[in-house]
């Protein structure tokens, strides 16, 4: 019970894209085809479940005496840190050239940039504070999950209005797009363009924040 | 390119916040004081000169000829995190006080999406060592626009009264949505006009 708890808190309560305002920048660059956000939220699972992994077994090799003086991190660590989430986010750039040259031409410098997501950063800081593996890879799962249901979310928005189809992967005689009926005659193509992913991120925080105190305040009444 | 093209180039057409959605969590989030932009302002932007300089002397002295390509990215992110330590002890000496007043760390301003994803940008032009010192100071100054132009509307709305769900952050991202949709009037036409081709 308690697992589940953990790992749904990182998916709808503390949703690291709609709750939290973190890894803005992949959410709103990558989510102007579904097929890319999809992508992207693979890669940015593998890296940060990886990345927890290893992170956590370097704090346990050397614990929390690498502090200096309370101001964070020990140089050090923090660039080792940073090298260990770098290697792994270029081996997904990587992977990607090798096995989706498509995919990897679009998404282009993002899939890299997961190196420096405010997301992986954060895990950083968090192993450093002495987290327990198997607490840290449950943490990861829920936020890459929640991470992804975001990313998820936005794309279908932002490509049906912008585009007026919801690409996915070709499987047999499907072709892999899909037309939205009525949209697809007259999109509003601003919705594709960076205009649109600020504009359908701004709004996905605030409906997170109105469900948000919705259900503070269903709780204080039952109370 | 030319210089010009360079400059216009990375400070407006490719503008890391408002066309490619680099450094959203510092600029959504943007500080209240000038005083604050302007230390997050210049650091960046110092930091993002220097990163694509050592970035070009990586890829060109390095890389390239041991064919090491793959090692790109591990490569660029330690560059950027020494370079990063380099500048916080230099700002820890020049001025301690100033650094605590701010309330900001130099470390977390510096390792972001922006300052690597301009580093990348700058090493896929293949631009020369000078030229690659100018595209990262106008990335940095794109930069800066950035992050007054937020912060100044930021105010404006905090006197506003609106939706209680809204306030902050989320209306932020909806007015850089819309800020972006003006920079989009600076695109590759605009550039081309501009240099007269």
């Amino acid at each position: 019970m308690k697992h589940a708890e953990g790992f749904s808190k990182g998916l709808f309560r503390e949703n690291p894209v709609a709750a939290l305002l973190l890894g803005l920048c992949p959410a709103a660059a990558v989510t102007g085809r579904v097929i890319d956000a999809l992508w992207m939220s693979a890669g940015f699972l593998a890296v940060l479940l990886l990345s927890s992994l290893c992170l956590s077994l370097l704090g346990a090799l050397s614990p929390a005496a690498a502090r200096d003086g309370g101001a964070g991190l020990s140089r050090g660590r923090w660039i080792g840190s940073l090298v260990i989430t770098a290697c792994l986010a270029s081996c997904f750039d990587l992977l990607l050239r090798a096995f989706a040259p498509g995919a990897s031409a679009r998404l282009g410098i993002y899939a890299p940039l997961v190196a420096v997501n405010c997301i992986v950063l954060g895990r950083v800081e968090l192993a450093a504070g002495g987290l327990s593996i198997g607490r840290s890879l449950r943490d990861a799962a829920g936020t890459g999950a929640g991470f992804a249901g975001a990313l998820l979310l936005v794309s279908v928005v932002r490509e049906a209005l912008g585009a007026g189809t919801i690409t996915l992967f070709p499987i047999g005689t499907f072709g892999g797009s899909l037309a939205v009926p009525l949209l697809a005659a007259s999109p509003a193509r601003a919705f594709v363009y960076a205009t649109g992913g600020l504009l359908c991120l701004g709004y996905l925080a605030g409906a997170s924040r109105l469900l948000s105190s919705e259900r503070r305040r269903g709780e204080s009444d039952r109370a | 390119m030319s210089w010009l093209g360079i400059i216009v180039t990375f400070a407006l057409v490719d503008n890391v916040v408002l066309a490619r959605l680099l450094g959203l969590c510092p600029c959504a989030g943007a500080p209240r004081t000038f005083r604050v932009i302007l230390g997050v302002g210049i650091c960046t932007t110092v930091l993002m000169a220097m990163s694509s300089l050592a970035a070009w002397a990586l890829e060109t002295l390095f890389l390239d000829p041991r064919d090491l390509g793959f090692l790109r990215i591990p490569c660029f992110v330690l560059a950027l995190a020494l370079l990063a330590l380099l500048l916080e002890s230099m700002a820890l000496r020049i001025s301690p006080a100033l650094l605590r007043a701010a309330g900001f760390s130099v470390r977390g301003v510096a390792v972001n999406c922006a300052t690597l994803g301009v580093v990348l940008l700058v090493t896929l032009e293949r631009l020369s060592a000078l030229e690659s010192l100018l595209a990262g100071l106008s990335a940095g100054c794109g930069f800066l626009l950035a992050l007054t132009l937020m912060s100044a509307i930021r105010e404006r709305l905090d006197a506003e009264r609106v939706p209680r769900s809204l306030r902050g952050l989320p209306l932020s991202l909806v007015s850089a949505g819309l800020v972006a949709l003006a920079f989009s009037a600076f695109d590759r036409v605009f550039l081309a006009n501009l240099l007269g081709r």
